[in-house]
């Protein structure tokens, strides 16, 4: 036990922790700007959560990841998906997707479910090794589908996390890397043809004709096309598509060096900010706004103190399965907190997408919470090479 | 341990590559995060504020009007509104939220047994325009409905009481032309100043002192800052700067003067002016008919205004100061300065045989059997028509207008007061400018007798009497603190001796005698009746001017009565009264 513990990487456990408290004050001061009384305790239950999901952590943490994947990989996936097509059929409808399953949102589950299909699939040792094209296709499917059934909620956000963390963990496997390469240069020139051809089409004195005509070969919906006009033209339209965007700027911005105070956001206690999404994808608005760039930049090294230890527990695997769990899960962090704050300052087009450890959502704390035990597991059981 | 292969290598540099990319990536956001909370911060917090702050700009209160003794004639009194809070009422919609306060509104109408003032037309107004405001309800309630609504106000939810200032004019119709009226306007934005988003209207004069001093009598306007929401409604109002009441304005309006001169005026259609001839400080000026001050309090009625417009007895009209009048006899003294100032041998008698022949025109005399001979002031005394027919053929047009210039006649006064009439002092050009015609020796007969094209002021014939009296034309004027202006009238001290010694015998035997009757000053004047219309038209505005007392005068009068039988009979006692309210009764001897 006392190696186990000497082995604990406590800089990526205690940036959790904190990270936890910034939520849950955030969640308090984006709660009580609501004028339902719903929200004004909903800190209490991302508390109460965050415990539940702490002794999750543990367990995790101190179980040997090796078993864990042996014994729940391959059901987690089989379940995962389950509750993907239950949602489709039974989920409860919020905010323009079908993403609720009694009280929690299967998408987020099956991230890890995923992730830890990869790891084990290609961290199991057999004689031959699983880095040909025809596994390629193979965990191609395996992705898709997941990614199919998420995209069909709508959940774009979701979708977009879970492809990086697919692409590195592949990629670090070793499977098929020269295609997987060309994979990615193909969708990178693809996403900048879409950009541009949205560009295009919406820039100031394009005739309506023209502009139908170009969309017409984008396959973006209308409300996504919107999203990315905001990103390219954010000056137009600030009443409209792009009012969320100008609002989290404002907040943001206002917020200044040291911030207004924790409990005295002005712009989301008179509720400029958008109240539907200031809890979860613009929590980072309403810590920003009340602490500052200080408390961002803060913010923004937690996070760091968690994906970087992630890839250095990577790095020190002893085996595929443990590199590959320790790499897929921090990419999935890194790319939710990297889209989720790019997104809030005008970087990235908007998406719907929550921070990790700060958004409330129950489902998607506890899911990262466990995630980030596996990651720990590898750090803590690395040297216990039992397979 | 680990494994050394190649696939594997590539694995470890991955790992690190991609902890590198994660810290760049991270160190962008930082940099971007920069940029938009420290170097572009003010630009957000503007933007912020421009969102979230209204600034409202608060009507600071208006200065009073008093007289010179005090006494108040224009003041503010405290009139109470119950305003709704729209906030109190928001609903998930607009329809919802405009239709939970008509709802209100019916259940406070019924506690505070008040009737609705406002609809659903108003509510939805002020939700689209200006819903950070409090919407006034019921305005200037009176203190029945104000009880009712202090005893329920624990039952009543988002409605209060907002006090304001509100004009109120103490003597009511009295000097109503000179005081003037008010209206509710926008302050005037200090030059240079942002926009303000709402405001509260402020007292503007629109006629009268209140007009013509207003600059001086308005407040200064303050400023508060409201906090609004995302959908408009106000959290919290903050006064950054308080409203400042405007400076008191005393005027040389002496109460005692005014309202014995209103007596002697009520019911009648005329116009009086008081004035003191050594500083042009105006005693009193009356004009009649005239309205109630009160009722422009705190806005007139269509109808009403109407009904003054359209009255042929015109009250809205300030006779005194703006009045055009033939001014009659008592343009003859100004005849005789103007032949005295040629030498014309006063002294000399003339033959007055009742009329005066020239051509075919004949100009009768009051006395149609003559006055017999007659020197100058004894003329003025008995208002001889031929006299001053011959006299003015003698010396001329230009000598009489010359005359009547030099007196302030056909130019304005110069009073601080926006209306001000010049009258007409008609001479060639002007004739044929006007009528197309030539003067003729008629019109110069005509002229000599006070009547044809001449036109006159009262407030001119007060400051032409004093004049006479004091020997410096004065600039009349409301403010007793105001620089005195004054020139000397160009006429030979002997000349100003006879015309005294004329309208001293007025007063003494001659058509006046009624207007010094009893009083317990001695005084000069002269009587005017002036034939206007024709025929079945034929109306007489009779006239009295006055200075007393004889020597050093500090009373200058000039009063008309419109549709009177005749200057002494009609005009002189009127003025006897207002100077005996000034100098008091003789007693009885």
């Amino acid at each position: 036990m006392l190696e186990k513990l000497k082995r604990f990487n406590y800089v990526m456990f205690f940036s959790m922790l904190v990270l936890i408290a910034i939520g849950t004050i955030a969640i308090h001061s984006a709660g009580n700007a609501r004028t339902e009384e719903v929200f004004h305790n909903m800190w209490v239950n991302n508390l109460t959560t965050a415990v539940f999901g702490l002794a999750v952590y543990l367990a995790i943490a101190f179980t040997n990841y090796r078993k864990i994947l042996d014994f729940l990989a391959l059901p987690g996936y089989v379940g995962a998906i389950v509750m993907l097509v239950a949602v489709l059929i039974f989920g409860s409808t919020i905010y323009g997707g079908r993403r609720w399953l009694w009280f929690f949102q299967p998408s987020e589950i099956s991230k890890l479910a995923v992730i830890s299909l990869m790891a084990w699939l290609f961290g199991a040792q057999s004689e031959r090794p699983r880095t040909n094209f025809k596994w390629f296709m193979y965990s191609l499917a395996l992705i898709g589908l997941p990614a199919a059934l998420i995209l069909a909620e709508p959940d774009l956000g979701t979708t977009l996390t879970l492809i990086p963390a697919c692409i590195v963990i592949l990629f670090v496997a070793g499977v098929w890397r020269r295609g997987l390469m060309t994979l990615i240069l193909a969708s990178v020139i693809a996403a900048g043809a879409v950009l541009s051809a949205v560009w295009e089409a919406e820039k100031p004195g394009v005739s309506e004709e023209r502009r139908a005509a170009i969309l017409k070969y984008v396959p973006l919906k209308a409300h996504q096309v919107k999203r990315v006009r905001v990103f390219l033209f954010p000056e137009e339209d600030q009443l409209g598509a792009g009012y969320n965007l100008r609002q989290a700027l404002i907040s943001i911005g206002s917020g200044g060096m040291t911030g207004k105070g924790i409990g005295k956001g002005e712009t989301n206690h008179l509720k400029y900010l958008p109240q539907a999404i200031s809890m979860n994808d613009f929590i980072f608005c309403v810590w920003a706004e009340e602490t500052g760039f200080i408390g961002s930049l803060t913010l923004l090294l937690l996070f760091g103190a968690i994906v970087v230890p992630g890839c250095w527990t990577a790095f020190f695997a002893t085996d595929v399965s443990g590199r590959l769990l320790a790499i897929g899960v921090s990419t999935l962090i890194f790319a939710h907190v990297y889209v989720n704050i790019a997104m809030s300052i005008g970087l990235v087009p908007i998406t719907g997408l929550p921070l990790p450890f700060i958004s409330s959502g129950r489902t998607f704390l506890v899911t990262v919470m466990a995630a980030l035990g596996l990651v720990q597991s590898v750090s803590v059981h690395r040297e216990e090479n039992i397979r | 341990m680990k494994r050394f292969d190649k696939e594997s290598l590539t694995a470890d540099v991955a790992c690190i590559v991609l902890g590198v990319l994660f810290v760049i990536c991270l160190a962008v956001l930082a940099v971007r995060l920069k940029e938009v909370q420290v170097k572009d911060t003010a630009d957000y917090r503007y933007a912020y504020s421009r969102q979230a702050v209204r600034r409202v700009q608060l009507a600071g209160e208006r200065g009073r009007i008093l007289s010179r003794n005090g006494e108040v004639l224009a003041g503010n009194r405290k009139a109470v509104s119950i305003v709704c809070d729209a906030a109190d009422f928001q609903k998930k919609t607009w329809k919802a939220t405009v239709e939970s306060i008509q709802k209100a509104i019916k259940e406070v109408a019924l506690l505070i047994g008040a009737e609705q003032e406002i609809g659903e037309r108003s509510i939805k107004r002020h939700v689209n325009q200006s819903l950070a405001m409090p919407l006034a309800v019921w305005s200037d309630v009176d203190h029945a409905v104000l009880a009712r609504f202090l005893e329920n106000e624990d039952k009543i939810k988002g409605f209060s009481v907002v006090v304001s200032e509100e004009r109120v004019y103490p003597y009511g119709a009295v000097a109503s032309h000179l005081i003037g009226y008010v209206g509710r306007d926008r302050a005037e934005a200090v030059a240079g100043d942002e926009k303000f988003n709402f405001f509260h209207p402020e007292m503007r004069g629109r006629s009268g002192v209140e007009h013509y001093y207003d600059s001086y009598l308005k407040g200064v306007p303050g400023e508060s800052k409201l906090l609004v929401d995302a959908r408009g409604f106000a959290i919290e109002e903050n006064v950054v700067i308080e409203p400042r009441p405007g400076p008191d304005l005393t005027l040389s309006i002496d109460m005692k003067v005014q309202l014995a001169a209103e007596k002697e005026l009520r019911g009648e259609k005329g116009a009086c002016v008081v004035m003191d001839p050594r500083n042009g400080e105006i005693l009193a000026m009356v004009s009649q008919p005239g309205y109630n001050l009160n009722s422009f309090v705190p806005g007139i009625s269509h109808d009403l205004y109407d009904r003054y417009v359209n009255d042929p007895g015109k009250p809205l009209l300030n006779r005194a100061a703006g009045g055009s009048y033939a001014p009659g006899s008592i343009f003859k003294p100004v005849v005789a300065l103007a032949g005295l100032k040629l030498g014309y041998p006063y002294a000399e008698k003339y033959e007055c045989t009742g009329v005066y022949t020239l051509g075919k025109m004949h100009i009768r005399c009051a006395n149609r059997w003559g006055h017999g001979p007659l020197d100058m002031p004894e003329a003025i005394m008995k208002s001889c028509n031929p006299y001053f027919c011959n006299l003015g053929m003698d010396i001329g047009t230009n000598a009489i207008v010359k005359a009547a210039h030099e007196l302030g006649l056909g130019e304005k006064t110069g009073i601080d007061f926006g209306l001000d009439s010049s009258g007409v002092i008609p001479v060639a050009d002007w004739k044929m400018r006007t009528y197309g015609e030539k003067w003729f020796m008629g019109d110069l007969a005509q002229m000599s007798i006070g009547q044809g094209m001449l036109l006159v002021s009262p407030l001119q014939m007060a400051r032409m009497v004093g004049a006479i009296g004091t020997g410096y034309l004065v600039t009349p004027k409301l403010l007793p603190e105001a620089e005195t202006i004054r020139r000397k009238v160009d006429f030979p001290k002997n000349a100003l001796k006879v015309v005294r010694e004329g309208m001293r015998r007025v007063v003494d035997g001659g058509t006046g005698k009624r207007a010094g009757k009893d009083l317990a000053v001695e005084l000069c004047g002269k009587t005017g009746t002036a034939e206007i219309g024709k025929g079945e038209m034929r109306r007489k505005n009779t006239w009295f001017i006055a200075y007393a007392p004889r020597e050093n005068p500090t009373v200058a009068l000039a009063i008309i009565i419109e549709n009177g039988d005749s200057g002494g009979g009609t005009a002189a006692p009127k003025a006897r009264n207002i100077l005996a309210a000034i100098f008091g009764e003789r007693s009885a001897e």
